[in-house]
């Protein structure tokens, strides 16, 4: 496969998720699979990149939230065709996240898409679903030994829920990293609550998922 | 000066005729959890009996000086009636709002009863608008409020199948919003009859952090100039998240007042504005009144009244667990600094 081919196949792969184009996005990410490339280095310098795209066109006004959530269904178009192909070498065993909004929270949107960024970085997943009771996180978490707990919430009425998986989470693992998601958190409540990271700015979950996805990308370069 | 009731205050506000000072009410839920431990019961019990949805409300604006009520506080009334069933976490010991669990997955599946205000629990909401009415007796402002088309949508499809059908399936999400107007109407018109004093339409799930100004303007705007224009009592057009470049058309839909939360920058609202039209917002109920210092109060009271706003409203529900002297501040913050005129309301001299 020449370099042309290469940059052409990673380009459009970019593009498809741009434009909402599902169709587009497999097609290409087949091609990617037929001339050899790898599948990882597809997602990751193709799709990925196209998100993070996604992610800056949002900041500018351009794209709202239904154009995200276009984008991300042509993302994981592209990245079922592509997942199957990656090659155990060629990506680093990023660790287990355990994902959920907070019971009393039915807004998985978010949630939703940050589960296909930490998908697209390399984590194994443990989808608890939406308006997951507290306890259920720190079992699956103590079931799994994940690494991390990411809890979305999008109403202030049930992001007090995290604090208490916080604590219980604490108490039983401290070293399990914590990261919260929605738009009522905020990085006072993140530090007075404990928790370790927390999705920049209040804006809206999805937004912030696709923000992630340069960090996980930081992350995959790192020796 | 000649002071008003609280009613007359609330009322003269949205004509805007002058008021002896500005009144501390809301068009979102104002329960507080020292009300619900008055009563004795649990925050999950409020939502379910006519008599603790009243009392709650009564007792909330007792115990702060708030010039109105306003119930229901939860937003499954209409989705449960509609059979959409509700989540009503009784056995959790923690402050939870009921939800939908069971939202229609297509929209083939959409099946509006004619009869849906005698379902679920319309007819309880109903009573304790009925309870309120005989025992405020005409002293405080009665507060009715219905989710916006767009929001009510999102209560009862799929959020991903709505926003994503904005663009892919433009023909059915404007059929659907259609049918969503006229269920908001009849909503209102319906509280309206038993003698809500003012209604606020809440059409949160539109702010810009979710669609674009331009979808705001083809498919939200004519909706909502159709349910003003189908409501006779005092209006309120709430949207909380970004607002600042929608405001102008938010004004365009026709209520008596528009109301936004902290996200929007308020002095730049007015200019666009002008002076003439009801503007109200704009503080964090959370920050403010949760989890901030007493003392941090009175400055964003002061600062929503210096920057335009004919009345602090709380950008949000009040989240119930208040802390007592905050909301005491803030009641204190309102009436100190609410008595100069503000830009579209006058007062008694």
């Amino acid at each position: 496969m020449g370099a042309d081919t290469k940059e052409e196949i990673l380009k459009n792969l970019a593009e498809c998720v741009v434009e909402f184009d599902e169709d587009g996005a497999r097609e290409w990410a087949q091609k990617a699979v037929d001339e050899g490339m790898d599948a990882f280095e597809a997602i990751m310098d193709g799709l990925a990149v196209g998100m993070e795209k996604v992610g800056e066109l949002y900041d500018q006004h351009e794209y709202f939230v239904p154009e995200l959530l276009m984008s991300g269904d042509a993302l994981y178009a592209g990245l079922e065709v592509l997942k199957p192909h990656i090659k155990k070498e060629s990506v680093k065993n990023m660790g287990q996240v355990v994902i959920g909004t907070v019971q009393g929270d039915v807004h998985d949107i978010g949630k939703n898409i940050i589960k296909l960024m930490f998908e697209v970085g390399g984590f194994e997943v443990h989808d608890l679903g939406r308006d997951v009771p507290l306890e259920k996180f720190v079992e699956e978490q103590l079931r799994t030994d994940s690494e991390i707990v990411a809890m979305s919430a999008m109403m202030t009425t049930t992001m007090v829920g995290m604090k208490k998986v916080i604590e219980m989470i604490k108490e039983k693992n401290p070293n399990v990293a914590i990261m919260l998601g929605g738009a009522p958190v905020t990085q006072d409540v993140a530090d007075l609550w404990g928790a370790d990271g927390y999705a920049e700015k209040a804006g809206n979950a999805v937004q912030e998922a696709i923000k992630m996805i340069s960090q996980l990308r930081k992350l995959q370069e790192k020796d | 000066m000649s002071e008003l009731t609280p009613r007359q205050r609330v009322m003269n506000l949205f004509r805007r005729e002058p008021v002896d000072t500005m009144p501390c009410f809301s068009g979102m839920g104002m329960v507080t959890i020292q009300a619900i431990n008055e009563m004795g019961i649990r925050f999950a019990q409020v939502h379910t009996s006519a008599e603790n949805l009243a009392r709650s409300a009564k007792i909330t604006a007792e115990l702060f000086g708030f010039d109105a009520v306003i119930i229901p506080y939860d937003m499954c009334a209409v989705p449960e009636a509609l059979g959409r069933g509700i989540s009503l976490y009784e056995n959790s010991e923690d402050i939870l709002y009921p939800t939908v669990p069971s939202k229609w997955q297509s929209f083939d599946e959409i099946e509006i009863p004619d009869d849906f205000l005698s379902r679920g629990r319309m007819p309880l909401v109903d009573e304790a608008f009925e309870i309120l009415k005989s025992e405020i007796d005409g002293n405080l402002a009665l507060g009715g409020w219905v989710l916006g088309p767009f929001t009510m949508a999102g209560q009862l499809i799929e959020l991903d199948l709505l926003l994503k059908g904005v663009r892919k399936d433009k023909e059915r999400v404007d059929a659907f919003l259609s049918q969503m107007t006229d269920l908001v109407i009849k909503v209102a018109q319906h509280y309206q009859s038993i003698g809500v004093d003012f209604m606020n339409i809440r059409e949160m799930g539109t702010g810009s952090d979710l669609l674009s100004p331009k979808v705001w303007k083809t498919l939200i705007q004519p909706n909502l100039e159709k349910i003003f224009a189908a409501i006779q009592i005092p209006t309120v057009n709430h949207i909380c998240g970004s607002t600042d470049l929608i405001i102008e058309m938010m004004n365009e839909c026709g209520a008596d007042a528009l109301s936004v939360d902290q996200k929007n920058n308020v002095i730049e609202s007015r200019k666009k504005l002008g002076d003439d039209v009801l503007l109200f917002g704009n503080f964090d109920p959370y920050g403010t009144l949760v989890t901030g210092d007493v003392s941090e109060v009175e400055p964003v009271i002061k600062k929503c009244i210096d920057d335009g706003i004919d009345a602090v409203w709380p950008g949000c529900d009040l989240w119930p667990d208040v802390k007592k002297e905050n909301v005491e501040a803030y009641v204190q913050a309102v009436r100190k600094y609410g008595k100069e005129a503000s830009p579209a309301v006058g007062r008694i001299s």
